[in-house]
């Protein structure tokens, strides 16, 4: 019961969040205007411009990369056993721009039919390229992961994760001294950048990933006690490992494809989830994890939206102010990393 | 009824101890104890039985089905575990813990039906968990545990149990509460217990049959009764220092003089 109310708070908060989001800008509109805009009753060509063109799909790109964030948070807690996995610390994030940054720069190399053809074809392509990215990053970390502990893992996860942001921003660098610019200004995250046409490519993989995730629901939660137990309850461990992994990078690339490294979402929003569900299980978790990480998301966007005098703020400095603490908390306080050390 | 067939176990790679020729049967309702010292291959016995490695040679059939070749849910319907081996997810409570044991009867949700919340109950009442289902298992005692780890293999409704060592960290009062819980629970659900065991004095008191190992490949199996009086558990446990005495049925620490 508890996870119904929950569940529809969250999506109450997130619906009044939106509004207040697409309300404010470097314009302000009224509240009246912009449902008027939103439902196209009454409203004028600019505010409609400014409400759908501009801050509607950077609210929806916050929403679905926060959700599937949290979602991907929820399948790498389990599959990893570790309190503080998620996409971003694990460095699938930066693998998959990794992937990206290598695809652009071959294309730079390789001459002005190669960029145009990946300018062309961009969201599918820059989307295979961070998937290709974060596949390769999960699964080193997973064959690590069962040879280290938690902390350990955690550890090794950022400074790969720093070791690829480095070749990413050198590689760039080079790509766009090659003539080929076909992507900038993408390595700090932000959902501002999402043209509404590459909505549906960041939305579908994603779709599919949820799709996925919820299918290996079940198994999941079997995993929670461990391989052997697992499998003395009837999971093929080995392809249930290889599907999640595959619902996870489905989830995760698309975002780091159009939105970059957006931090701490996917690690915070499974501990959020599993308070207010009260259990473990998997399934319960998905859809509350999905609504606190595109709560979370589209809060930071808010912030830095929010009218200041000047545009200062970067996505990942609020995420970091909020999420930080809290995984310090974790860390100290968790009686499930305790038990890790 | 559990059927083992001329089943070979262990590791077939140099050195690897194997387990041979096993010929050995158990009826529902049977509580066996098995017994053996560290590395007699009690574990990768009870492994194989569950259906968790690979045999090397032979068959184990439960109600005349091989095990091994049972479809994974299949199995899981029919013989739970509760190993040493303890794993789990840090963020589990109690009452995940064991309504997980439901899994292979449930839908693809893993949502719970009335007769998967009747098996749980039934679990948790007669290992009386109630009070602790909505905490941490990572918090509980070691006894506490083992009793939410037997309530999971209770409500997974199996038709076979396996065991491996569950009474290790317990003190005494816990140990015979749980082997005879274990017993009752044989007896009442037709249920076949496996369970290996350093208890000696329980074991030999409370099982209807012990599978005894010896340590270098060889067993032997029998009443608790028929195996004391033999010398079988002698020569399975004496060493320097202690031996088995048949006339008490139980060890003595040898005294130097009368070794």
């Amino acid at each position: 019961m508890r996870r119904y109310t929950s569940s529809a708070a969250l999506v109450a908060a997130l619906a009044a969040l939106s509004l207040l989001t697409l309300t404010y800008g470097q314009i302000a509109l009224p509240l009246a205007d912009t449902l008027g805009a939103l439902t196209g009753t009454q409203s004028t060509d600019l505010a409609r411009q400014i409400v759908l063109d501009i801050r509607l799909p950077r609210v929806v790109a916050a929403i679905i990369a926060g959700g599937a964030l949290g979602m991907a948070g929820v399948l790498m807690q389990a599959l990893f056993r570790n309190p503080v996995a998620d996409a971003w610390s694990l460095g699938l994030l930066a693998g998959g721009q990794l992937g990206v940054a290598l695809t652009v720069t071959a294309a730079a190399f390789a001459g002005p039919a190669a960029v145009s053809f990946l300018t062309f074809f961009e969201g599918p392509s820059i989307t295979l390229a961070a998937a290709t990215g974060v596949a390769i990053a999960a699964f080193v970390m997973l064959a690590i992961g069962r040879r280290v502990g938690a902390i350990t893992l955690l550890v090794i996860g950022l400074m790969l994760g720093f070791t690829s942001q480095g070749l990413t921003s050198v590689l760039l660098h080079f790509a766009a001294r090659a003539g080929g610019r076909v992507y900038g200004g993408w390595q700090d995250a932000s959902f501002a950048g999402v043209a509404p046409e590459a909505l549906p490519w960041l939305a579908l993989p994603i779709f599919i990933g949820v799709c996925a995730a919820v299918a290996t629901a079940k198994p999941l939660s079997s995993l929670l006690l461990g391989e052997t137990y697992a499998r003395s309850l009837g999971v093929k461990v080995t392809s249930l490992r290889h599907a999640v992994l595959a619902a996870t990078v489905l989830l995760v690339a698309p975002v780091v494809a159009f939105c970059g490294p957006v931090s701490f979402v996917g690690l915070i929003a499974p501990h959020f989830a599993r308070a207010l569900a009260g259990t473990a299980r998997i399934l319960p978790l998905l859809p509350l994890a999905a609504l606190g990480g595109a709560l979370l998301a589209l809060a930071g966007d808010a912030i830095i939206h929010a009218p200041w005098e000047q545009h200062f703020l970067h996505l990942n400095a609020i995420l970091a102010i909020v999420g930080a603490p809290v995984v310090i908390l974790i860390l100290i306080f968790s009686p499930a990393v305790r038990q890790w050390r | 009824m559990l059927d083992l067939r001329s089943l070979a176990v262990g590791y077939r790679n140099a050195g690897g101890f194997v387990l041979s020729g096993i010929d050995l049967s158990a009826a529902p309702g049977d509580f066996v104890c098995i017994l053996g010292r560290n590395g007699s291959g009690k574990s990768t016995l009870m492994r194989t039985i569950a259906g968790l490695q690979a045999s090397l040679d032979g068959t184990a059939q439960l109600d005349g089905e091989d095990i091994a070749a049972m479809r994974p849910a299949t199995r899981a319907r029919r013989i739970a575990v509760v190993l040493t081996e303890r794993r789990f997810n840090p963020g589990l409570r109690v009452d995940d813990v064991i309504a997980l044991a439901r899994q292979p009867f449930t839908d693809w949700q893993g949502g719970l039906a009335d007769d998967d919340r009747a098996a749980i109950a039934d679990a948790v009442a007669v290992t009386e968990v109630e009070p602790f289902l909505r905490r941490f298992f990572s918090d509980l005692s070691d006894g506490e545990r083992q009793r939410v780890m037997i309530a999971r293999a209770l409500a997974q409704t199996p038709r076979l149990m396996v065991l491996d060592e569950i009474t290790a960290f317990l003190d005494l009062p816990s140990r015979v509460e749980i082997m005879a819980l274990l017993r009752s629970q044989a007896r009442e659900k037709e249920q076949i217990v496996l369970l290996s065991s350093h208890d000696l004095d329980l074991s030999l008191q409370l099982a209807d049959s012990v599978w005894l190992l010896d340590g270098e490949g060889g067993f032997s199996v029998g009443t608790p009764d028929v195996l004391s009086r033999s010398g079988a558990l002698g020569g399975a446990f004496d060493t320097d220092a202690i031996r088995f005495s048949p006339a008490d049925g139980r060890f003595e620490i040898k005294t130097s003089g009368s070794a």
